[in-house]
């Protein structure tokens, strides 16, 4: 038997947490946000750096999907071309809610620096984007920082209530 | 949920299934988390067998080439950052070489050994990160873990010298912008210190690994005639028998001053591309050893010069712009009017990590190039996928695109 | 008063062009003085008509008929050892000359030389596939066919390769804008969600230096950030971007800006 005492009353020793529904499935979602992988160009290489040793992303609970139907944050890294533009939009409708979106580097943003027949300027055409990450590319700690702005976002969602479905149009 | 409206089909040709001739098409990507970017394969399975296969690519042609038409010469350096996005420095000194050819100019020799080293530090950022995916996609997550973590040394070294990890813009034409920093050469050594010791680590891993060597041994087998014939460079065509490396054969920069061996194969599979990527890192360590010394001459030497000096086509020393009035002429001309290159045009061939990568270059005098066409090695190493996968099993696919060392950024341009 | 140009794309020109200014060359050298390519030249004219060939930048550049291509690319590849076809292409000369040059980039290994063989077409005329040799040509020639529209006759699979198959337009021509026609610039928006939905996601922003501080849509100020959509007035209180909430995060560790430490000197 164990001899020690707890004092449930104090110090966190109760195990019992009271809080409301909207926190916890909140603290839920927002702790294991599950990325699709979707490197399209130059940045992809970043998010695959941010997510191995140095930079570990597993850290923030974010571990990277190679299916949408897991994933519930899709981060569009790299240069979407006009080819490739059926194919997110495809995906992101293959994922459930709820779901978000990071647009990294500047052309997911605005095209970037390919300001040319065959890119489509900025993802924010094609899919409805909550988080814009700035630079080219963008370092694996922007993209930490993205993913830790994000979850603030989620917890001030009201999970409780019914989620109105984000619409580019 | 209801969807959002659009227009698009439901997709169900993913797999299409025959009954008649029990034919299955399976359709890869074109966003598949180990085809290395955005390739689309259709293959025509018999059983698991494939027996026809489709490449279809172009969903990252993002224009390049028309873009360089529309740019001045040196406005286009950034842009060949994005073509092989793992090795950088080597597009940028690829442009760099062809434009100089095309001028005729003499880049001073301690640009050169900084060129070098930065050329040796791409490539070896190149294969770590080709044995850390193709390890990722075959299952050996903890080589994916280990080479990530020494490339992430050199990315800092990198960053250290040019500011940016990935996309480098390091190299100039006629030059480069700046001197290694003070803690370059010390950074390096440690690295390449450690680096054989690193190297045995993946090699004791993957060497003897039952699943690696079914997985790369007598899969995915060129041939000779056929890596001839697709036109394939590089680490590739030395795995098929064909000692051939740019940096022996045509040397550029001080490539004839070091000693250095061509490493090659004549078995052709995918055991055969792994080896010669690893005896090629320590062959890349073995040059910069050698560089670090070449640099220690040239500062006791005491030769400075780092970019080429020529005023039609090059901006004056910084110095020479704040205090020279005609410097300061020449550098804003070149700056919003461009370099005109004499009429006349080049190929340049340079050994990139990946192999042989080409520029072509057609001058009519102006301030842009009036064609610019990229010879990027991953383009035909896509290519020969249409012939080598048939005959192969589903999971062999995946070994062999990993083991062509395809990058997307310079595959479709 | 002076009559206004148009300052849309004033680098695309030169704002002063010396008119006595002559364009240097590039040297070319003649093919004798060097052996190995007089040779191959020698060997190439034995059989097929050689319009011109001379030696720029170390490399031979032969200029042959177009209707002997295949047979010029089987002599090199069989009895001159130009085992590997690097690069082929084109160049447009449409506006000058009505005509398309093809350059096919010859690379020799036992040899270490490469020649450039080139030749002229027409507008509108079809090459001969080169696939047969080289299979490396298969995807060149796709290529070609996708950036300028020159089709290769007897090629297995003449198809666009880099834009998708129903585009409109050759992207390399000359006459083709940079930034698209107007089927380029609705393309996307036309496929996935119809010509009817162009007004509602708007045409595509292409200047690169448009900034606009009262456009919340489009644009964040940096320490100013309100919603999306927000009307702004300009005089927005600094709002300090932190990714938690003041009141600390159920559950999660509360983070203290006294306790962290900031790194300055990245090379510590």
């Amino acid at each position: 038997m164990a001899q020690h005492k707890v004092n449930y009353t104090q110090d966190g020793g109760l195990p019992v947490a009271l809080t409301s529904i909207d926190k916890i499935v909140n603290w839920g979602r927002s702790n294991s946000i599950w990325a699709l992988t979707y490197g399209l160009a130059c940045c992809g290489i970043e998010m695959m750096a941010s997510g191995a040793s140095r930079y570990d992303f597993d850290r923030f609970g974010t571990i990277f999907r190679a299916s949408p139907r897991q994933a519930d944050v899709m981060v569009v890294a790299g240069t979407l071309t006009k080819k490739h533009a059926e194919f997110i939009k495809r995906l992101y409708d293959q994922m459930t809610e709820p779901k978000w979106v990071i647009s990294m580097g500047s052309c997911a943003n605005t095209g970037g620096m390919f300001n040319t027949y065959a890119t489509v300027q900025g993802v924010d055409r094609i899919i409805p984007v909550d988080l814009y990450l700035p630079g080219c590319a963008p370092r694996p700690e922007t993209l930490q920082y993205g993913v830790m702005l994000l979850q603030k976002k989620i917890r001030a969602n009201h999970a409780s209530r019914a989620q109105k479905a984000k619409r580019l149009m | 949920m209801a969807q959002v409206k659009n227009r698009l089909n439901p997709f169900f040709e993913n797999i299409t299934f025959d009954r008649e001739d029990n034919e299955m098409i399976l359709n890869f990507g074109p966003q598949h988390p180990s085809a290395h970017g955005q390739l689309r394969l259709m293959l025509h399975l018999q059983q698991e067998q494939i027996t026809k296969a489709h490449p279809d690519i172009g969903y990252l042609h993002r224009g390049m080439e028309k873009m360089a038409e529309n740019m001045i010469y040196n406005e286009f350096m950034p842009t060949t950052d994005r073509m092989d996005y793992i090795a950088s420095s080597s597009n940028n000194y690829g442009f760099a070489l062809a434009v100089e050819k095309l001028v005729g100019l003499e880049v001073p020799r301690r640009a050169k050994v900084i060129r070098m080293m930065l050329l040796e530090i791409n490539r070896l950022m190149s294969h770590l990160f080709w044995l850390a995916t193709t390890a990722l996609d075959i299952g050996a997550m903890t080589v994916f873990l280990f080479a990530f973590r020494e490339r992430e040394y050199l990315m800092d070294i990198i960053e250290g010298y040019c500011g940016a990890r990935l996309t480098h813009a390091a190299i100039r034409i006629g030059g480069v912008p700046l001197d290694i920093q003070d803690s370059f050469i010390t950074q390096l050594r440690v690295f390449l210190d450690k680096l054989p010791q690193n190297i045995k680590d993946y090699e004791d891993l993957l060497n003897t690994n039952r699943i690696w060597l079914m997985r790369m041994e007598e899969v995915g087998i060129v041939s000779t005639e056929m890596a001839l014939s697709w036109g394939c460079t590089g680490p590739m065509l030395r795995a098929s028998g064909v000692q051939w490396d740019i940096r022996k054969e045509e040397p550029y920069e001080l490539y004839d001053e070091v000693e250095f061996n061509v490493p090659w194969s004549d078995k052709g599979d995918n055991f055969a591309r792994y080896r010669i990527y690893m005896e090629e890192m320590r062959e890349s360590a073995k040059i910069l050893y050698q560089t670090i010394t070449m640099y220690q001459k040239c500062v006791k030497d005491g030769q400075t010069e780092l970019m080429a000096h020529s005023p039609k086509y090059i901006s004056a020393p910084k110095l020479d712009i704040m205090t020279q009035n005609y410097s300061l002429m020449q550098h804003f001309v070149l700056v919003t009017q461009g370099m005109r290159p004499p009429v006349g045009e080049v190929y340049v061939a340079t050994e990139s990590p990946k192999g042989e990568l080409g520029f072509y270059i057609n001058s009519q005098g102006g301030p842009y190039p009036y064609r610019l066409k990229l010879r990027a090695p991953s383009f035909w190493h896509t290519g020969i996928l249409t012939d080598l996968l048939p005959g192969h099993y589903i999971p062999d696919v995946v070994s062999i695109i990993g083991t062509t060392n395809i990058v997307f950024g310079e595959v479709d341009r | 008063m002076r009559e206004y140009t148009p300052k849309d794309d004033v680098q695309k020109k030169a704002y002063y062009t010396d008119r006595f200014y002559v364009s240097p060359q590039v040297p070319k050298s003649p093919v004798e003085s060097d052996e190995v390519f007089a040779a191959d030249l020698a060997a190439i004219k034995a059989k097929f008509e050689v319009t011109d060939a001379y030696i720029q930048v170390e490399q031979m550049v032969v200029f042959i008929k177009p209707e002997d291509n295949f047979g010029v690319l089987e002599l090199m590849k069989e009895e001159l050892e130009y085992t590997q076809l690097s690069e082929l292409s084109a160049i447009d000369w449409i506006a000058k000359e009505n005509r398309f040059e093809i350059f096919y980039q010859m690379l020799s290994m036992n040899k270490r030389k490469r020649i450039r063989v080139k030749m002229f077409i027409e507008n509108g005329q079809a090459v001969n596939s080169v696939e047969k040799l080289f299979r490396s040509a298969d995807w060149s020639e796709r290529e070609m066919f996708d950036m300028f529209g020159i089709e290769a006759n007897g090629h297995p699979f003449m198809k666009r390769i880099l834009m998708p198959y129903d585009w409109q337009g050759s992207p390399l021509l000359k006459t083709y804008p940079l930034q698209g026609d107007e089927f380029a610039a609705w393309y996307e928006v036309d496929k996935i969600y119809g010509k009817e939905s162009r007004d509602i996601i708007g045409p595509e922003i292409r200047d690169t230096a448009r900034v606009d501080r009262y456009d919340s849509q489009r644009f964040a100020r940096l320490g100013h950030e309100v919603p999306k959509g927000t009307k702004i007035t300009g005089n927005e209180p600094k709002n300090e971007q932190n990714y938690q909430e003041d009141g600390g995060v159920f559950m999660v560790k509360k983070f203290d800006k006294k306790d962290s430490v900031v790194i300055d000197d990245p090379q510590r």
